[in-house]
């Protein structure tokens, strides 16, 4: 009976732990929001912390992003061309490469590249920070960490990885067209009926909300992991380790929400 | 000067003194600034200046401590001087009523520290308007008598 209230109240106090470390994530994102749209925030020091973000996390990975997604892109439309056309399904080989690719597949791949790249940067630098005992330095000389340091990394976070998608995006429309119709002009009627099909107000509306809560999701998660940090630092690789864990299931539940948006 | 015999006494002394701008091994620099940014960002934060106008006067007030050579170096490549000349300009540029030195001899291990704090001070006056050093009673001896 002892054992099992014992374990019992392991169980929930974990449960309970787990809950508020969710609560504390959300407001915190809640947060991040409000003061995104707050005018006062955007002063010459966060300004200058949002083009920083953006040029870490999109511009210096550029060239070899948009290879990569042209790659993988132009790889999987062929594939879905070829089977395609071995069916006899071949007017149905673009809008499906387009559901697969730009709908699906290059916001989700955007997301885990930008994820792998800046979230655990930002998520072992802020734990740094916090374990260094830097964030308290901060607000004794009065710049406020939240608005100097954490909310111009959220904004400049999301514009990236929204901008990486839109890109990446328009990439793998031309190399649609491209593997479909060929290197020529005469079909972009055809083309644009079908782009029109597939980017219904719904579809395209789920995808602009997917990409900015991925970009929100991508800097807020590992921020907060980092914030959480005990300041002791041999446990930053920890709150790391928990980042990243939390950040992936956020993706997925993302990505599967959307998919359920627009298939169910 | 406030003479300390323990740290329960520092920690309320510092308590006591909330609108004081700390100098302490406790508040670090940011580690991925610059010295010349660690500066320049309180004005620039606080005041919405330019990078250029903030870091000018930043750098003004190394100049005026001939420590412009560690503008450009971040907080590990730093020796004790230099890191300490960085704490004391960032809390000197915010202006704050009062600047509080935290136990000085953390700060500059390897300094005979006094004479050197009375000359970097005397340097920067006019740029504060009070400041005042916490020292355990037991330093006491190392202090010039006044």
């Amino acid at each position: 009976m002892h054992t099992a209230l014992e374990f019992l109240t392991r169980i929930g106090g974990g449960a309970l732990g787990w809950l508020k470390a969710w609560g504390r994530l959300l407001t915190f994102g809640a947060r991040a929001l409000v003061e995104t749209f707050t005018p006062a925030v955007y002063n010459s020091a966060t300004r200058s912390v949002v083009l920083k973000q953006i040029y870490f996390t999109a511009w210096q990975i550029l060239p070899g992003f948009l290879l990569f997604a042209a790659l993988l892109s132009y790889v999987v439309i062929q594939i879905v061309v070829t089977t395609a056309r071995d069916f006899g399904l071949s007017e149905f080989a673009l809008e499906v490469s387009v559901r697969v690719v730009v709908l699906e597949t290059l916001p989700l791949l955007t997301v885990l590249f930008v994820a792998l790249r800046s979230g655990a940067a930002i998520n072992t630098e802020v734990a740094l920070m916090n374990i260094n005992n830097e964030i308290r330095a901060l607000e004794d000389v009065g710049v406020d960490p939240m608005r100097f340091e954490f909310t111009p990394r959220v904004i400049g976070g999301a514009i990236s990885v929204f901008a990486l998608t839109l890109l990446s995006c328009i990439l793998a429309l031309i190399l649609a067209y491209i593997a479909v119709y060929g290197v020529q002009s005469w079909n972009v009627g055809d083309f644009s009926r079908v782009i029109a099909k597939v980017f219904t107000p719904v579809a395209f509306l789920t995808l602009s909300v997917k990409s900015l809560l991925f970009g929100l999701a991508v800097t807020v998660i590992p921020i907060r992991a980092g914030l959480e940090a005990p300041r002791m630092l041999f446990f930053a690789p920890i709150a790391v380790l928990r980042g990243m864990v939390r950040l992936f299931f956020v993706i997925m539940f993302i990505e599967v929400a959307s998919l359920a948006l627009i298939y169910m | 000067m406030i003479w300390l015999n323990d740290s329960a006494e520092r920690e309320a002394m510092i308590e006591s003194l909330p609108a004081a701008a700390l100098v302490s091994v406790e508040l670090p620099l940011r580690a991925n600034l610059s010295v010349l940014e660690n500066i320049a960002i309180v004005p620039q934060y606080r005041q919405n200046l330019p990078f250029e106008v903030a870091a000018d006067q930043a750098w003004a007030l190394l100049a005026r401590l001939n420590q412009t050579d560690c503008a450009f170096k971040r907080d590990p490549s730093l020796n004790c001087v230099e890191r300490f000349v960085a704490k004391l300009l960032r809390a000197v540029i915010l202006r704050p009523p009062i600047i509080l030195i935290d136990r000085p001899a953390i700060l500059l291990p390897d300094v005979c520290y006094p004479p050197f704090l009375a000359s970097a001070l005397q340097v920067l006056e006019g740029e504060y308007e009070d400041c005042r050093i916490l020292d355990y009673v037991w330093n006491a001896p190392l202090y010039a008598p006044r």
